[in-house]
């Protein structure tokens, strides 16, 4: 019979509880103890590793107690335990109390922890967002910049791209104000004016202008039409030449609609101009050499009947008779016709010439040799300038004299009005395998208008029954059939004095053995 | 501060309170604290823990964390309290129980609970087993500290604080 229910389950599980109890205790808090070493920041870890520091204590306290006391009383030594058991309950009760307090009150402090994260929370978002943006500002900022910096850039490309295209340019491009003062011009119009930059300072439109109705057309086309395409202008140089300019501008309007200025392209014609009227000149010579050609032939035949039929008839009739005296006049006048007529086959180089090498300076020496007595009556003095290199060439000398006398003649019938003057002739062996030479007097010049006619046949300007008007068109079918060209200059441009009065002949001639020489290449210069 | 203090001064602090710690039953205080004193302490501290474990079983579910961690403290807390009133319980069957009630006649490993059991012998032995409930709070406190250190370590903070 069983007298009562036995404790000993109790016991036991007293003893291994206690035990089980102060391992997990511990563990709990090691792993409490590690957690908040790994965060010391924070808090919520800081108060768990307390409060398992408490219940530790307490569990340790609680434990060790039962264990004590079981052990003690399984030993029989239940006074022992009576004297114990106070501190162990005293202890055990305290560690209870700091377990509550612990738990309540340092939870309290994680609230106030939590609070105050809140609002450090609030703070950070707060500055997260300053943050955010200031970053939005500093990227603006930057696009802002890098966009001013792009477009500072363009713009400056820009600025150079159109600055070179206006210092580069080859053609003459300015601006110029209301005033019609000259703001800005290229080198190039400079250049085409014959002013320096620092010269060019202040330049108005009327000081290159060669005609004063130009400047009107010029402002009265802008102002109606705000633009100017191809207009044809003149231009004076700072030495008195003239050029020719076709010229286009573009009025530049203020805010008001009031036109402030122009901008304005000017290219220089002039040797294109020149080169038309050479080309015209040319053609025209070709025409002309081709019907003198004709003509010739077709009165040189009458005219040698003419001429045979008077000498015949002159042997029907006594020396001094009326009738023999006028077939005199008859074989006279006709053999004059055939000289001209021998002249215009000249121009026209239908005539037979011969072919040698030729020394320049000699053919020049034989026509002063000449013409140097006459020309000294006349107070006109002969300077020499030859080339110290024999300037050979291949060609008939006898035509080739014609033309040197037909030179020195014109040039001292310039200078016969004013009493004198002065004859420079001058031979170099030019570039290019050519000779050159030169025949300028000190004369009255060539009128301009004249200029482009001087080489056309019977065109002269000498009273009539002093010239045929055949010697420079004879000259210029000469030299053209040497192969060489003939330029006139007149006034002359002196590189030392610059424009004289006067006119300038040079003739430039294929120089005898080079290689590069065309027999014949026609050209001609007026 | 503690330098400050002299050791004698510092002796004399610490007398009064070791002699009130190890002479309680003669407790040269100006109030006695004799009797039962200090078992209505102990109850109070009970009542205390338990309120304190509701207290923070309470935030914890207010606080709304999430996490096996959290899941496992919560717990602990559960069987924390229930210990503690089974405890509060307990004392009181210890006191209710008459002399006599227990013997040990045949050695204290065979100590028997004397029949007739009544209720209060009933309530006595229950919570005499109180082990079974407190082991487990203290295993769920030790599961839940070695999740949030695991988490910890693994960067993955339970509860998201």
């Amino acid at each position: 019979m069983i007298a009562g229910i036995p404790l000993f389950p109790a016991i036991l599980v007293d003893i291994i509880g206690s035990a089980a109890n102060i391992a997990f205790a511990f563990l709990a808090w090691r792993h409490a103890r590690s957690l908040s070493r790994r965060q010391p920041g924070n808090f919520v870890w800081g108060y768990l590793f307390y409060v398992t520091f408490a219940i530790a204590a307490f569990t340790i306290s609680r434990a060790v107690g039962h264990l004590v006391k079981q052990f003690l009383l399984i030993a029989g030594h239940a006074e022992v335990w009576y004297v114990i058991s106070p501190y162990s309950g005293g202890f055990n009760t305290l560690f209870m109390i700091s377990v509550a307090a612990v738990m309540i009150f340092y939870h309290k402090g994680v609230q106030a922890y939590e609070a105050l994260e809140n609002e450090a929370g609030k703070l950070k978002n707060a500055n997260r967002e300053l943050e955010a943006a200031a970053t939005q500002l500093q990227n603006l900022n930057q696009t802002l910049e890098q966009k001013v910096e792009e477009r500072t850039e363009e713009l400056s490309q820009s600025e150079k791209k159109f600055r070179h295209l206006f210092s580069a340019s080859k053609d003459m491009v300015f601006f110029c104000d209301s005033a019609n003062r000259v703001v800005d011009m290229n080198d190039s119009g400079f250049e085409m004016l014959g002013y320096r930059r620092e010269e060019g300072t202040g330049l108005a439109l009327m000081d290159f202008f060669t005609d004063p109705a130009g400047i009107d057309e010029f402002c009265r086309r802008l102002s109606d039409d705000g633009y100017i395409k191809d207009l044809d202008l003149g231009f004076l140089r700072s030495d008195g030449t003239a050029i020719s300019v076709l010229l286009s501008a573009t009025a530049i309007f203020g805010e008001d609609g009031g036109m402030i200025g122009a901008e304005v392209i000017a290219k220089d014609l002039t040797k294109l101009k020149i080169m038309m009227e050479q080309l015209a000149a040319s053609e025209k010579m070709a025409s002309i050499g081709q019907m003198a050609a004709g003509v010739a032939h077709e009165i040189n035949t009458p005219l040698g009947i003419i001429l045979g039929y008077s000498q015949l008839l002159m042997d029907d009739f006594a020396e001094g008779s009326e009738a023999y005296q006028s077939l005199q006049v008859i074989e006279r006048q006709t053999k004059a016709s055939r000289k001209i007529v021998a002249d215009l086959l000249k121009f026209s180089r239908q005539s037979g010439s011969s072919r040698e090498d030729v020394n320049i300076n000699d053919i020049l020496g034989d026509v002063m040799a000449v013409t140097e007595h006459t020309l000294g009556l006349s107070h006109i003095q002969v300077r020499r300038d030859l080339a110290a290199e024999k300037p050979i060439v291949v060609g008939d000398a006898e035509k080739l004299r014609q033309v040197f006398v037909n030179l020195i003649t014109n040039a001292h019938h310039a200078m016969l009005e004013q009493g004198g003057g002065e004859i420079l002739i001058r031979t170099a062996n030019g570039e290019n395998g050519t000779v050159m030479v030169e025949v300028r007097d000190s004369g009255h010049g060539i009128a301009e208008k004249n200029l482009a006619k001087i080489f056309d046949p019977f065109f002269t300007t000498k009273p009539v029954g002093q010239g045929t008007g055949l010697g420079l068109s004879v000259s210029y079918g000469i030299i053209h059939a040497h192969g060489g060209t003939i330029e006139v200059e007149s006034p002359v441009h002196d590189p030392q004095r610059g424009t004289v009065a006067g006119t300038l002949f040079r003739i430039r001639l294929p120089q005898s053995g080079y290689e590069g020489q065309q027999a014949d290449s026609p050209a001609m210069s007026v | 501060m503690e330098s400050m203090i002299p050791a004698f001064s510092r002796i004399l602090i610490l007398t009064p309170i070791l002699s009130l710690i190890l002479f309680c039953q003669d407790a040269w205080a100006l109030q006695t604290h004799g009797g039962s004193e200090g078992v209505v302490v102990h109850q109070l501290a009970h009542i205390q823990y338990l309120g304190a474990l509701g207290y923070l079983l309470w935030d914890i579910r207010r606080s709304g964390f999430a996490g096996v961690g959290w899941l496992y403290l919560q717990r602990f807390c559960w069987l924390m309290m229930i210990w503690n009133g089974i405890a509060f319980v307990g004392h009181f069957a210890q006191m209710a129980l008459p002399d006599g009630a227990i013997s040990t006649e045949d050695g204290y490993l065979s100590a028997l609970l004397l029949l007739p059991v009544s209720f209060g012998h009933w309530i006595y032995y229950v919570t005499a087993l109180d082990h079974l409930v407190i082991t487990p709070a203290l295993f769920f406190l030790f599961l839940a500290m070695r999740s949030f250190s695991r988490a910890a370590a693994s960067d993955k903070v339970e509860g998201g604080r």
